[in-house]
């Protein structure tokens, strides 16, 4: 079953299984959200509130799509459909579950570079997205992200690199089976660049810079009401499972568990993450956009390429190889 | 197919979201409705940044006549189907700015509003109550009242 | 005291005197005297203008204006007077604008109001009121503001061609090619609140800041006009319902000066713990208000909780959580309530509780210290030339509070220290707001142990000490008093005419004007993501900036 086609397109991996973790990751951080500020968060729409994403979606799909009288309409209204095909591509590239074969949907000996290129797509339309609204905020959120994608990136890039270096692989099937603890230790300060740059990356706090309420309203997302809304943030939410399970994929072992292997594994690996996301977001304000780049550029990039130059030291002394 | 649109109103009674304008004094009462201990999230309620993706606006309070005309300009930029709760004594009648020369009297003649809530400023319970009957308003797919009339039509903004 | 008396003695005068421990009261003949009056000041140390008043006298055919002169490092205070003819086009006076900055928007505001013309102001134009006033002035005693009404969408649409006449001007100055352009921040945006600034931008970086306030504009000082002396206090509290109580302190001080009232001691340190409580409330928000735009929501929420308990003590003894109305002249409103001090004490007990982890996870926060250390910093010297008050001069090391330079209500027996911060930095902006808090705990803690010490002792009865009786009709008089609001110095002007049932004049001066005033030079050449933070360390409540 799981190695059929159209199950994979339709259920798992593909929409049905994003969509049920769009719904679930919007409750989740919620919940959690308002668990650290002293609330209770949604409660009374379904049982404990479950059903609140589900009413939010569904209000969104029903109201008025507004496209102002001064943006591009077809700019507009077509990189919302764009979006969230491009951030569901990665999708395929990941090992979900040892069901399928290899645990992937394609098997490839070029699974790192696929995905390191088409997550580093996604923000391209963002930009898009701000350019296309023709509203000076948007217009600045986009370019905000286009700033932020072109200082994140590079770690990000050099950090998914480690692994590969490490394993002589690219693809990550080998790597989740490569991994043993002793690796797990060595990849250490790779995994930890790479989840920085991965706030940078999915704009997440502290590095929410593109989408700073505070200074330029909701960055490219501004004009957006209803159905673009809904798939710009379906969009966003299946970027930040597709960049959470690269990053357990490359650094924590996939679905390998303590006792079995197992999607579960996986998922909880992933919520873990989203945990230490929703952490930092409930205690750390936003950097400014300047002192973002000077981070990156000066401590991240090269703290990133000497984690290359240490993981290969480990490679030839450690490992032995 | 009636029991799919009723869905639709349902889900959209559930999660009504409020966009960020406040011109007077009662929206520390809605800050306190959003904190702890009355939080509005609880019935799905939240604030939204941009009037694109809201459903609700509050006037909160009196309507100066400088602010007015953004009033009138957040409500048009919302997508329909759009609800205007007036809270406070002085969006009803100007309330204890009712001699003031600065301040709008006949805001909801204005912009007509589909619930008042009433208080100077009205206690966080008081909004969510008021919250609750927009819901209700929502529910059954009845359209907002400004957008069945109001002088707003006929001013510049 | 004296080389302020000799400079103004030089000049040609009706009267000098002496008003309060503190200030030195003056009137003069000739209006042409005071540059150099203020020339002459300046040089004894009397650096800045706190406001600038006028009056309008219509049966005497005059408008008084004036002058709040201050020294804030001795405490020495002057209070200029000038009549000037009530004709629009002999109703002028010279601006002090160019001596003392601090009077810029204060003068502009006199002028929207009152039609006084200030001659040599640097950019006199019409501020504060709403475009269908232009020229109109409408706190003039003959302005008829119901004929006016008559219009209301006429009025509307002249508002509404204002902004839209700026946005033509705009897209005729602003260069075609290249990125400058012009942003409005506010008046709907998530993090400004009821203001407008109009921000010049080249890309992320800020060319130039122009606010453009007037959005919760309510005449409040036109407005006590039309009521009595009691009913007042209702349009005097809504200057900002942040802080409630200490507005009401303020103004009860000034009648109760000119009906020349006592009120008892119980009644004054009610007044300190209600001071307090309000003080508590506004901070706790100012403070969380302050991460908020910074975009870390989670402490707005932990201290709107701790405010809950404060308000809880609020309503308990008035009834209402916000809009108290709790003190009027002659003392404060209601009888204490059975057990309302040990309701303070939990909520006191609930900020202390909190205090560890606030310190821990938010204050010492090291990305808000990257960001708010050396961030827009205001000297000493800005502080005097602008008229910084309250907290945010504190935080630059000046030390000024009114509690204690003038103490009023209770305090004079109550012991405090000034709390004041060394670099006037964004951080420190927020710091001294956490350092004032403990402070006004401390200061609670001594008020709640002196009433039930004087309980105990019988000098006081929680039940029927809280009101003196106050005369129905006032004598003619003015009188001038301050008091130290949360966001700073708080100075009310107040007239009355013989056998008065209601005030003839109220001048209302709130420090977030001159806060607002000073961000064009702290913003300019700083980025986009800038205006939030430092707008919000600023403190400045709407309410009170426009009233």
């Amino acid at each position: 079953m799981f190695d059929n086609i159209w199950f994979q397109i339709l259920v798992f991996p593909g929409l049905v299984f994003l969509l049920a973790w769009t719904f679930f990751v919007f409750y989740f951080a919620r919940k959690t959200l308002a668990y650290i500020h002293k609330r209770v968060g949604p409660h009374f729409n379904g049982p404990a509130g479950s059903l609140q994403t589900i009413y939010d979606i569904f209000k969104l799909l029903t109201k008025e799509n507004i496209t102002p009288k001064t943006a591009d309409p077809y700019l507009f209204n077509i990189i919302p459909l764009v979006t969230p095909i491009v951030a569901a591509l990665p999708v395929i590239l990941i090992p979900w579950t040892p069901l399928m074969h290899n645990g992937v949907v394609l098997d490839t000996n070029y699974g790192v570079l696929g995905l390191v290129v088409l997550i580093g797509v996604e923000p391209f339309l963002l930009f898009l997205t701000g350019f296309g609204s023709n509203n000076k905020y948007s217009f600045l959120g986009g370019m905000r992200v286009l700033a932020q994608m072109l200082s994140m990136e590079t770690p990000f890039f050099l950090a998914a690199l480690s692994p590969a270096i490490l394993f002589g692989t690219m693809n990550l099937h080998d790597i989740m089976y490569s991994n043993t603890w002793l690796t797990t230790l060595i990849l250490l300060p790779g995994a930890i660049i790479f989840i920085i740059a991965m706030l940078g990356i999915l704009e997440q706090p502290p590095f929410n810079i593109p989408e700073a309420e505070q200074e330029i309203v909701y960055g490219f997302y501004t004009e957006y009401s209803g159905t673009n809304y809904v798939l710009l943030k379906f969009a966003e939410f299946t970027e930040i499972l597709v960049v959470s399970a690269a990053a357990v994929t490359l650094f924590f072992g996939g679905y390998r568990g303590l006792f079995f292997d197992s999607f579960f594994c996986l998922f909880l690996k992933i919520v873990l993450i989203a945990i230490v996301m929703v952490a930092i977001r409930a205690s750390n304000p936003r950097l400014r956009l300047d002192q973002m780049l000077k981070f990156a550029w000066s401590w991240l990039v090269p703290l990133a390429v000497l984690n290359i130059v240490w993981i290969i030291f480990a490679k030839l002394y450690i490992l032995g190889a | 197919m009636l029991k799919v649109l009723d869905f639709f109103n349902y889900a959209k009674s559930k999660s009504p979201w409020i966009v960020h304008f406040c011109s007077g004094c009662c929206s520390l009462e809605m800050l306190a409705a959003m904190s702890p201990r009355y939080d509005w999230e609880r019935y799905g309620y939240i604030m939204t940044p941009t009037p694109r993706q809201a459903d609700i606006i509050f006037i909160t309070g009196l309507i100066s006549k400088k602010i007015l005309p953004a009033l009138i300009r957040t409500y048009a930029q919302m997508p329909e189907p759009s609800y205007v709760v007036a809270i406070g004594a002085c969006a009803y009648d100007g309330g204890p700015y009712n001699d003031s020369v600065a301040v709008i009297k006949n805001v909801t003649e204005i912009l007509p509003a589909d619930v008042f809530v009433a208080g100077c400023p009205p206690r966080p319970e008081a909004i969510l109550a008021g919250l609750e009957e927009v819901k209700e308003k929502i529910k059954k797919g009845e359209p907002s009242a400004a957008s069945q009339g109001g002088l707003w039509k006929q001013m510049k903004f | 005291m004296e080389a302020i008396k000799n400079v103004l003695g030089k000049y040609e005068n009706e009267y000098i005197e002496d008003y309060k421990p503190t200030w030195v009261k003056a009137k003069f003949k000739n209006p042409k005297d005071l540059l150099n009056i203020v020339k002459d000041l300046k040089e004894v140390g009397v650096e800045t203008c706190s406001t600038v008043s006028p009056t309008d006298f219509i049966d005497e055919n005059k408008i008084e204006v004036n002058y709040f002169l201050e020294d804030l490092i001795n405490k020495k205070n002057v209070w200029l007077k000038f009549d000037l003819p009530r004709e629009l086009e002999e109703c002028k006076i010279d601006s002090i604008t160019p001596l003392m900055p601090s009077a810029d928007w204060h003068e502009l505001e006199a002028y929207s109001t009152y039609g006084v013309k200030f001659e040599g102001h640097p950019n006199l134009r019409y501020f504060l009121i709403s475009a269908d006033y232009f020229g109109k002035f409408p706190f003039r005693k003959d302005f008829d503001w119901k004929k006016h009404e008559e219009s209301l969408i006429q009025n509307i649409d002249d508002i509404t061609s204002e902004w839209l006449d700026e946005y033509e001007e705009n897209k005729k100055t602003l260069p075609k090619d290249g990125s400058e352009t012009v942003l409005h921040w506010g008046p709907t945006h998530p993090a400004s609140g009821p203001i407008r600034l109009v921000v010049g931008v080249d890309g992320e970086n800020i060319k130039w800041v122009d606010p453009d306030i007037g959005y919760v504009w309510r005449a409040l000082e036109h407005l006590v006009e039309r009521k009595d002396f009691v009913g007042a206090i209702t349009s005097v509290e809504r200057i900002c319902f942040m802080d409630n109580p200490n507005p009401m302190i303020c103004y009860s001080e000034a009648v109760e000066e000119i009906a020349g009232k006592e009120i008892t001691r119980f009644a004054k340190l009610m007044r300190v713990l209600l001071g307090e409580i309000g003080r508590c409330a506004s901070h706790l928000i100012s403070m969380g208000g302050f991460f908020g735009n910074a975009g870390l929501h989670t402490f707005v929420m932990w201290t709107m909780d701790i405010r809950e308990y404060f308000l809880d003590v609020l309503e308990d003894y008035s009834g209402a959580r916000i809009a108290t109305a709790s003190v009027e002249p002659g003392g404060v409103r209601y009888p204490m309530p059975d057990n309302w001090l040990e309701t303070l004490e939990k909520a006191i007990k609930k900020y202390e509780d909190t205090v560890p982890d606030m310190l821990d996870i938010f204050i010492n926060n090291p990305l808000m210290k990257t960001r708010a250390i050396n961030t827009a910093k205001i000297s000493r010297e800005d502080v005097i030339t602008n008229y910084m008050a309250g907290p945010i001069a504190r935080a630059s090391g000046v030390k000024l509070d009114v509690r204690i330079d003038e103490p009023y209500a209770g305090y004079d027996e109550i012991e405090m220290d000034y709390v004041t911060c060394e670099n006037g930095d964004v951080y420190d902006r927020l710091y001294i707001f956490f350092k004032e808090l403990n402070q006004s705990m401390d200061i609670m803690k001594q008020a709640i142990a002196k009433i039930k010490e004087g309980i105990e002792k019988g000098e006081m009865n929680p039940k029927k000490d809280h009101l003196v009786r106050m005369p129905r009709r006032m004598p003619a008089g003015e009188a001038v008093t301050r008091v130290e609001w949360a966001r700073g110095e708080m100075l009310m002007h107040l007239v009355t005419g013989e056998k008065a049932t209601s005030p003839y004049r109220l001048k209302l001066k709130a420090p977030s004007v001159n806060h607002t005033m000073v961000l064009d030079s702290l913003l300019r050449g700083k980025t986009l993501s800038d205006i939030p933070l430092i707008y919000g360390s600023m403190h400045i409540c709407q309410g009170d900036l426009d009233r």
